[in-house]
C-alpha cells in the first residue's frame, strides 16, 4: 500500500511475504495450527486463499495440519503450512511420510526459543539440525534459510517450485527477527512469473507404476481423476509403490530418493559469496545472524582485514563443493549462530582439517549484533 | 536525505508501532527504504515497548538499530533500556509527565509536556501523535504534509481528526522550541 503515485515500494512483514509469495507460487491450501511467532503467516492465508478459490483450515493440532497439507497434495494442489519449534516437532511424523512417498509440500519454520515452549516472541535459530534430521530414517529434505523480507518472498516461491518439480518436502525455515521484520520491498517486478507445474503421469493407465524408475530419478505423479491405478504408502515401496521387503527393491528405492537430491544438486543449491575471493577470516552465517556478519565484513574491509561472508541460502543439502573450496586457505572460519553451536558441527565436518573453525554463540534470545562478529574478527587479527 | 535510525519507546498501548508504522509509509513515498523491528511483551497493555526504524536509500545491510539519531520516551519503563545503542548527538524527547529522569550523556534531550498536549485535544491516547509531530518538526527528518497523508492513510477513522490535531500540534510545539542543543550532563 504506497501513498506515493511514483513507486510501488510497499512495507511488507517478512511473515505476510511468505503468505504473499506462496499465493503467487500457487499455494491453494493451506492447512495450520497458529503458533507465535508464524501466526501472521496463517492469518494472512486466511485473507488470501478464498480470493483464489483456495482452502484454507484451522486444523485440532499440527499433526492434523502436515496431515492434511499431505492428503490436499495428494490431491493435487500446492500445499503449505507453517509452524515454529513445538509445532514443528509435532509434525515430524507426517513430514518423513511426505519424503518416503515423494509428495510436495512446503513447511515454514519461523524459529523461536526452544527447546520445549520455550521463548515464544524471541529469536533463535536452534531447529537447524531438527529440519535436516527431525523425522526418523534417512530421508531426503531441502531446507531454504531467507535473511530478508525480499528473500522470504523468492524462497518461499522458490520452495514451491523444488518441491513440486523434485517431490521432496521443503522446509523454509528463518528465525522470529526475520519473520516479523517490515522492509520496504518492491513487488511489481515479481508479478509476472510463470507457474512451475509438478510432472504429472501421462500415457498409457494400463501398467502403470507410480514409482517408476525414471532417468531424472522423479517418477511422474498421477493426477486424481486421469484414470491411474496407484498406491501410496509409507513402508518401504517398489515401483508399483505397493510394500516390499524385497532387499533388492528396497536398496533401489532409498538409493533413488536420497540421490535424487544430488543428481539435481545444481538446482537445489544456493549461495551469497560476499568478498570470499581473498578472504583470510571466513564467516559462515544465515538468517538475521548473516545480516550482521555482512556489516561485520564490510567494517572489516574497511579496516583493510580481509574478511568475507559465505551465507548458505539452501541450507540443506549444504553446498559443501564451493564452501570447501572457499574455506581452503584461509586461517580461520567464524560462525556465528542463534544456538549453542549447529551448523557449526557442519562446518567442523568439512574443514576442521584445514583451517580453524571457531563458533560465536548466543541462546538469550537476542539476536547477535554486527559488533559482537567485528570484535571476534580483530581479536583473530591480533593475534 | 541521510540515512538515520530512529526508537519509539514507552509502555505497551501508548501506540509506538502505529507512529512507526506511520512515519514508515510516509519515508517510503518518497523513496528512501525502511526496516522496521518492535519488541513487546505478552500483554496487551503495559510492559515495556519499542519500535524501531532503520531509514536508508538502499536496503539496509542490518535491518536492526544499532546507533540511534532519534529517540522517543513515552514511559519511565523505557529509561535505560536504549543506553546501549543511543547514537552521539542523537536528538531525545521525553514525556515530562510521564518520564521522572533524562538520559545522561553527549545528547539533544527535550523533556516536552507531549500527554497534557494530547489531554487537551481530547485524549491522552495521542500523545504518540503529539510525540512524532514534534520529533519531526526537531529533526527535520519528515516534513508534515507527509506526515498527514501518512496519518490519513493509517489512523482508525473514527480518530482521524483527532491524530491530525496531535500531530500537528507536535509540529507547533517544536516551533517554540530553541534550537537543540548538547547537553553536557
Amino acid at each position: 500500500m504506497s501513498i506515493s503515485p511514483e513507486n510501488e515500494l510497499e512495507n511488507l512483514e517478512g511473515n505476510h511475504a511468505c503468505a504473499v509469495a506462496a499465493i503467487a507460487a500457487g499455494c491453494r491450501f493451506y492447512a495450520g495450527y497458529p503458533i507465535t511467532p508464524s501466526s501472521e503467516i496463517a492469518e494472512r492465508m486466511a485473507l488470501e486463499l478464498p480470493k483464489v478459490d483456495g482452502t484454507f483450515i484451522q486444523m485440532e493440532d499440527e499433526i492434523g495440519s502436515m496431515g492434511a497439507v499431505v492428503g490436499a497434495s495428494i490431491g493435487g494442489v500446492k500445499a503449505m503450512t507453517a509452524t515454529s519449534g513445538p509445532g514443528f516437532s509435532l509434525k515430524q511424523e507426517n513430514l518423513g511420510f511426505a519424503a518416503a512417498t515423494e509428495i510436495p509440500c512446503v513447511i515454514i519454520n519461523v524459529m523461536r526459543g526452544g527447546p520445549s515452549t520455550g521463548m515464544p516472541t524471541r529469536p533463535a535459530q536452534g531447529d537447524v539440525m531438527q529440519a535436516r534430521w527431525g523425522t526418523h530414517g534417512d530421508h531426503p529434505i531441502i531446507v531454504l534459510t531467507p535473511c530478508s523480507v525480499k528473500e522470504i518472498y523468492e524462497q518461499t516461491i522458490r520452495a514451491f517450485d523444488l518441491s513440486e518439480t523434485l517431490r521432496v518436502p521443503v522446509v523454509v525455515l528463518f528465525d522470529e527477527t526475520i519473520g516479523h521484520l517490515i522492509e520496504t520491498i518492491d513487488l511489481s517486478q515479481t508479478n509476472n512469473r510463470k507457474l512451475v507445474e509438478r510432472k504429472w503421469a501421462s500415457g498409457p493407465q494400463e501398467g502403470f507404476q507410480p514409482y517408476a524408475m525414471t532417468e531424472d530419478s522423479i517418477p511422474p505423479m498421477p493426477r486424481p481423476g486421469d484414470g491411474y491405478r496407484t498406491h501410496i504408502t509409507g513402508l518401504h515401496h517398489g515401483e508399483s509403490g505397493f510394500p516390499t521387503q524385497d532387499p533388492g527393491q528396497v536398496e533401489r528405492f532409498i538409493q533413488r530418493i536420497l540421490g535424487k537430491l544430488d543428481q539435481h544438486r545444481q538446482q537445489v543449491e544456493s549461495y551469497e559469496a560476499f568478498e570470499c575471493e581473498d578472504a583470510e577470516l571466513l564467516v559462515v552465517a544465515y538468517g538475521i545472524t548473516a545480516r550482521a556478519a555482512k556489516r561485520a565484513v564490510k567494517q572489516a574491509r574497511a579496516k583493510k582485514i580481509k574478511a568475507g561472508l559465505f551465507r548458505p541460502i539452501t541450507l540443506w543439502p549444504f553446498p559443501e563443493t564451493v564452501f570447501c573450496s572457499l574455506a581452503k586457505g584461509t586461517k580461520a572460519v567464524l560462525v556465528p549462530e542463534m544456538n549453542a553451536g549447529q551448523l557449526n558441527l557442519e562446518i567442523e565436518r568439512h574443514c576442521s582439517d584445514s583451517t580453524r573453525v571457531i563458533p560465536i554463540n548466543r541462546f538469550d534470545g537476542e539476536p547477535i549484533a554486527p559488533g559482537q562478529i567485528f570484535e571476534k574478527i580483530q581479536e583473530l587479527v591480533s593475534k | 536525505m541521510k540515512e538515520f535510525e530512529i526508537r519509539f519507546s514507552g509502555s505497551g498501548g501508548q501506540g509506538l508501532i502505529l507512529v512507526t508504522r506511520i512515519l514508515a509509509t510516509a519515508l517510503i513515498s518518497q523513496g528512501l527504504k525502511i526496516a522496521q523491528s518492535q519488541s513487546y511483551e505478552p500483554t496487551s497493555r503495559g510492559g515495556l515497548s519499542r519500535s524501531d526504524l532503520v531509514v536508508s536509500v538502499e536496503t539496509a545491510d542490518y535491518p536492526l538499530a544499532t546507533a540511534l539519531d532519534y529517540l522517543l520516551i513515552l514511559d519511565e519503563l523505557a529509561i535505560g533500556v536504549s543506553d546501549d545503542i543511543i547514537g552521539k548527538g542523537c536528538l531525545i524527547v521525553v514525556d515530562s509527565e510521564r518520564v521522572s529522569s533524562k538520559p545522561k550523556g553527549k545528547y539533544k534531550v527535550h523533556s516536552l509536556p507531549l500527554t497534557s498536549i494530547a489531554q487537551k485535544l481530547g485524549s491522552k491516547r495521542v500523545a504518540n501523535l503529539v510525540a512524532l509531530g514534534a520529533l519531526a518538526g526537531l529533526g527535520g527528518f519528515c516534513d508534515q504534509d507527509t506526515l498527514e497523508k501518512a496519518t490519513r492513510h493509517h489512523a482508525p477513522k473514527g480518530f482521524l481528526d483527532l491524530n491530525l490535531d496531535a500531530l500537528r500540534a507536535g509540529f507547533e510545539l517544536s516551533e517554540t522550541l530553541p534550537p537543540s542543543q548538547i547537553s553536557n550532563k
